[in-house]
């Protein structure tokens, strides 16, 4: 039975090596097929002979060596003829211009690839890394941050709720008051994470990324901020201006909102800019001491600053995104744009 | 916000252009966001943080205007021509919750006729996004905008009583709103009332009842100050959102309740005709009292990073109201009535700092004695994950941390989940209800919409957390899932998806992320095949992953319509990898291999076969692979040969064939005695 095998290969071999004539590429592809070292038949019929029961091993064994002989020296034959132009056989050229065998490449979601990218920034002036739950208590998420019940600042940020009062946490300024609850100054820390808000539309979506950063010691001041941000900002978007805007948060004071010059139309005004020539990058400010009083940090001798933006708005400004959406949607399309 | 600017600039002494004034209010914490040319003016639609009601009103804008541009702020033009009764003869107030409504100030206007307004005031009305409905009604909104204070206007003639009583409202009482809606009142809600029933809902809108109509002759203007949380709450309650209760809600000004009163009332009188009655009535049970505060010019400065000028400081305290005295280093301020915001020493600090203007603060980097930054938390295992995924040629997808009902009940089945089920309270969408408990639903969605989409090769893995409820406390776990689908290779060689391919990234993946020793199990009930689905279990039996083929019944419920592998891991099985790793000394002796084929049943696992041959075998053994696998012709239906290659060597010396030889046969007997197998 097993011979047979090995006798029909044989005839298969030869009648595939007459069809290919001269041409080395054909050639080529029989070798393949034959004595290929991945998948060809000789390894094939190599294997089935450890398969096969100790009395039959030797006939099998000596008529595969031979099978192997024959095609080892017609293949040699085949493609000596060839490539050295005798006889009018010429080995036919590889067509160059066919696509290779390319290992499998993997890719980093956008969103990832900006926050690793802000996390280098950051680490390299000092930073830490930190992390925190998901789902938070409203002690940590609103309260510690001077946003007590009824504040009208909770309107700004629609929560998701558990029915036990835990909520999703609706930025990553909880790692803030964890981290000082557990640590005096100085204390210089980021936190990316996933944040939540019950909204969704075009510019909104019900879960987004954030990167949180924080600063405390003594005497530091407006201007830290101003030059810590401005650092950042200049190695982020290269070559941008960068405006600071009083605004609010109720856990800073002052605030400010921190705009960069529009890096499509280098600010003369655009549909993405509003016309007005400036994105809004990030919010910050210096703690207020409302906040340091109730996660126990002296404001009487500390002071620092905060402050935190989007990585989502940020990849789709650095990369072009249009939609935060698609962000989520699992679409491959996306991601494999950055392999 | 929207705000006029010719409005604006009545305001102002010499207001500057409107070039300056855009720009300098956005420098001070009022961003300009739009300018939209409207007639002879501008409409600007302004930012006005929530922390400042005081400028969610022409008047209010204009004094951050004025002190932004260097310029003044004209007095208010008030004082009605008064005649006739006095308005205490015409109506009664009483406030029985004074600590619910501080002050209640009315007067009366008689004789007024319904009229429209003149078509500079609509106009204006309806530049900030007002309708105008009638001089009378326009006039209280106009006070408004320009002024900040709320007023109503009743019809005095439906007044029963012509009392007025603030008060809680009573359970069962009702009221139909002036936007005809029918409410259910109830005690926690402040109303205004007369002498029967509840005619307004303090602070957010007047009834329908007391409307200014076509029968009006005499006017009841209120302008009161109402409790913020109050007003908060009921609104809320009732799902409503007015022009003053957005202002009460946020902190309105006592002391303007007269002045706005009496500009209102002469415009009244000026456009509907009619008289204003003598006087006021004004119930202030709780006066304001005005705190002071105390600026150390010095710790401004150090706080700022910049040396602020004291008379520079004054200036701006003083153009913003709080009547402020230089003493020394020291600045002693007033907070006047409108500034609700500001509370003690540092809110005072911003004042000065973003009038004196960021731009004027030098920027510089601190300097700062703290350890090297690190990551910490689940940062390194998370990222470590994602780069091992990558490596093996996985692509990253994101989706949504929630889960449908059916999904999450689905969930239940996995054999690898957070804990028990935890659904939001208050789900945007019913596809998002409760917090996912597993990756692999959010992964099998973004399989099917890409292979909806027409794609081919899917080879997609998703990192992060998965929730789920542990008795009380809400769990978070880090998870790392994949999914493989279609084809892959090149043009010579195409393969599909096969449980083989999925197995080999996933122990890639668990040897990266250096997971303990784990066993592959076959997994019976969950949503894979029976035939090609696996649990893996952790030395203590713990479950810490699950690989496999969707099942039938799954597939056909996510509606896929191609075999889809599918593999989770639970990343907290993972090791810390921040132990080094050691050099091993590199052989120095030859190694000799040595085949053995194995003939058993099917239901041996491979794995079993391998142990036990591992744990039998010869301490020389270093490394085992499997060369082939065969069943089929010449075999019972039932019966698999295995090829197994052991590596022999000796750490000192070279080995011999006949060593070998003589390892080998006896290996073949102590298998023979411990398993059922045969050799071929
Ligand atoms: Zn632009």
């Amino acid at each position: 039975m097993t011979l047979e095998r090995l006798e029909e290969a044989r005839r298969a071999f030869l009648s595939d090596l007459e069809q290919a004539g001269g041409d080395a590429g054909a050639v080529e592809e029989v070798r393949i097929r034959y004595a290929g070292r991945r998948s060809g038949m000789l390894q094939e019929l190599t294997a089935v002979l450890k398969t096969l029961p100790n009395e039959e091993k030797r006939d099998y064994g000596r008529e595969l060596n031979d099978l192997k002989k024959l095609i080892e020296e017609k293949l040699k034959e085949a493609s000596g003829g060839a490539s050295a132009g005798t006889a009018g056989r010429r080995r036919a050229a590889i067509d160059v211009t066919l696509p290779g065998r390319r290992p499998r490449r993997g890719a980093q979601h956008p969103v990832h690839l900006v926050r690793r990218r802000i996390e280098a920034i950051f680490l390299s002036m000092g930073y830490s890394v930190e992390d925190g739950p998901e789902i938070e208590d409203d002690w940590h998420n609103f309260e510690a941050l001077n946003i007590p019940p009824d504040h009208p600042a909770r309107d700004d940020q629609d929560t998701f709720y558990f029915t036990d009062g835990h909520v999703l946490r609706t930025h990553t300024s909880p790692v803030q008051a964890r981290v000082m609850e557990r640590q005096q100054p100085p204390i210089r820390i980021i936190v990316p994470g996933r944040v939540y808000r019950r909204d969704s539309d075009l510019r909104h979506s019900p879960m987004f990324h954030q990167i949180e950063g924080l600063l405390v010691d003594e005497g530091i001041t407006f201007g830290h901020l101003k030059a810590t941000l401005e650092t950042f900002l200049h190695q982020l978007f290269v070559g941008v201006d960068i405006r600071f805007r009083p605004s609010y948060f109720p856990f800073t004071e002052p605030s400010a909102e921190v705009d960069i010059s529009c890096i499509f139309c280098n600010g003369s005004g655009c549909g993405v800019c509003s016309r007005s020539g400036w994105i809004e990058i990030l919010g910050s400010g210096m703690v207020d001491p409302r906040v340091f009083e109730r996660v126990g940090v002296d404001p009487e001798r500390y002071t620092g600053f905060a402050f935190g933006l989007g990585i989502d708005r940020v990849a789709m400004l650095l990369y072009g995104i249009p939609d935060l959406r698609l962000m989520f949607s699992g679409d491959q399309r996306l991601t494999r744009q950055f392999a | 916000m929207r705000f006029d600017l010719s409005w604006l600039d009545e305001q102002l002494v010499d207001a500057p252009p409107a070039d300056v004034v855009a720009e300098r209010l956005t420098a001070c914490g009022f961003n300009v966001e739009l300018r939209e040319p409207d007639a002879a003016t501008e409409v600007w639609d302004v930012e006005v943080t929530t922390n400042r009601p005081d400028a969610m009103n022409h008047r209010g804008l204009a004094r951050e205007a004025a002190v932004a541009t260097g310029t003044l702020l004209k007095p208010i033009e008030n004082g009605p021509s008064e005649e006739g009764e006095q308005a205490a003869n015409l109506v009664s107030v009483e406030i029985e919750v004074p600590e619910l409504c501080s002050r209640y100030v009315a007067r009366v206007v008689r004789n007024a006729r319904l009229v429209e307004s003149p078509a500079w005031l609509a106009e204006r009305l309806e530049r900030c996004g007002v309708r105008p409905l009638n001089a009378i009604v326009d006039a209280t909104n106009y006070v408004l905008l320009e002024l900040g204070q709320p007023l109503h206007a009743f019809d005095l003639a439906r007044v029963a009583g012509r009392r007025i009583v603030v008060r809680r409202a009573r359970e069962g009482e009702t009221l139909t709103t002036l936007d005809g809606e029918r409410r259910d009142l109830d005690p926690s809600l402040l109303v205004i009332a007369d002498a029967e029933r509840p005619v307004a809902l303090a602070g957010i809108m007047g009834g329908a009842d007391s409307e200014i109509g076509d029968e009006t002759v005499d006017v009841l203007l209120e302008s009161a100050h109402f409790d913020a949380l109050t007003v908060r709450r009921g609104a809320r309650k009732l799902g409503m959102h007015t022009e003053a209760s957005h202002r009460f809600e946020r902190g309105a000004d006592p002391e303007m309740a007269t002045t706005a009163v009496d500009v209102a009332a002469a415009m009244i009188a000026r456009l509907a005709g009619g008289t204003v009655c003598r006087g006021r009535v004004d119930i202030y049970p709780k006066p304001w009292r005005p705190r002071t505060l105390e600026v150390s010019m010095p710790r401004l400065s150090a706080f700022t990073g910049l040396e602020i000028d004291p008379a520079e400081a004054h200036r701006i305290l003083d153009g913003l109201g709080f009547e402020p005295s230089l003493d020394a280093d020291r600045v002693r301020c007033t907070v006047p009535s409108f500034r609700v915001d500001v509370e003690r020493a540092e809110d005072l600090y911003e004042e000065v700092i973003r009038h004196v203007g960021y731009d004027a603060v030098p920027s510089q980097l601190p300097v700062l004695a703290t350890d090297p930054g690190r990551r910490c938390g689940s940062w390194p295992l998370v990222d470590r994950a994602r780069d091992a995924a990558v490596s093996v040629g996985l692509t990253e997808v994101v989706t949504y941390a929630f889960s449908s009902a059916e999904e999450d009940e689905a969930a239940a089945r996995l054999p690898l989940i957070a804990g028990g089920s935890l659904p939001l309270a208050n789900p945007l969408t019913q596809t998002q209800t409760a917090m996912r408990r597993s990756l692999l639903p959010g992964l099998l969605t973004a399989a099917r919409a890409n292979l909806n989409q027409g794609e081919t090769s899917l080879a997609l893995f998703e990192e992060g957390r998965v929730f789920g409820a542990d008795g009380q406390a809400p769990v978070e776990k880090e998870h790392l899932a994949i999914v493989l689908a279609g084809s892959f290779g090149n043009w010579q060689d195409r393969a599909t998806t096969s449980f083989t391919d999925l197995k080999g990234l996933v122990d890639g993946l668990i040897e990266r992320l250096a997971f303990p020793a784990v066993s592959w199990v076959r997994d019976r009930d969950s949503w894979l095949e029976d035939a090609e689905g696996a649990v893996l279990t952790a030395a203590g039996g713990e479950v810490v992953g699950v690989a496999g083929l969707v099942s039938r019944t799954a597939a056909k419920w996510w509606d896929l319509r191609q075999p889809v592998y599918v593999a989770e891991l639970d990343l907290s099985a993972a090791m810390d990898r921040s132990e080094r790793p050691r050099f091993t000394e590199l052989p120095r002796f030859p190694a000799i291999t040595a085949d053995m084929t194995v003939e058993h049943r099917a239901e041996l696992a491979y794995g079993e076969l391998l142990r036990t041959a591992t744990e039998l075998a010869s301490p020389l053994v270093v490394s085992w692979e499997l060369v082939a696998r065969y069943s089929g012709e010449g075999l019972d239906p039932d019966m698999v040969r295995t090829t197994l290659r052991a590596v022999y060597r000796h750490p000192e010396r070279s080995l011999l064939q006949e060593e070998v030889n003589a390892e080998q046969e006896a290996l073949r007997s102590r298998l023979a005695a411990a398993l059922d197998v045969r050799f071929a």
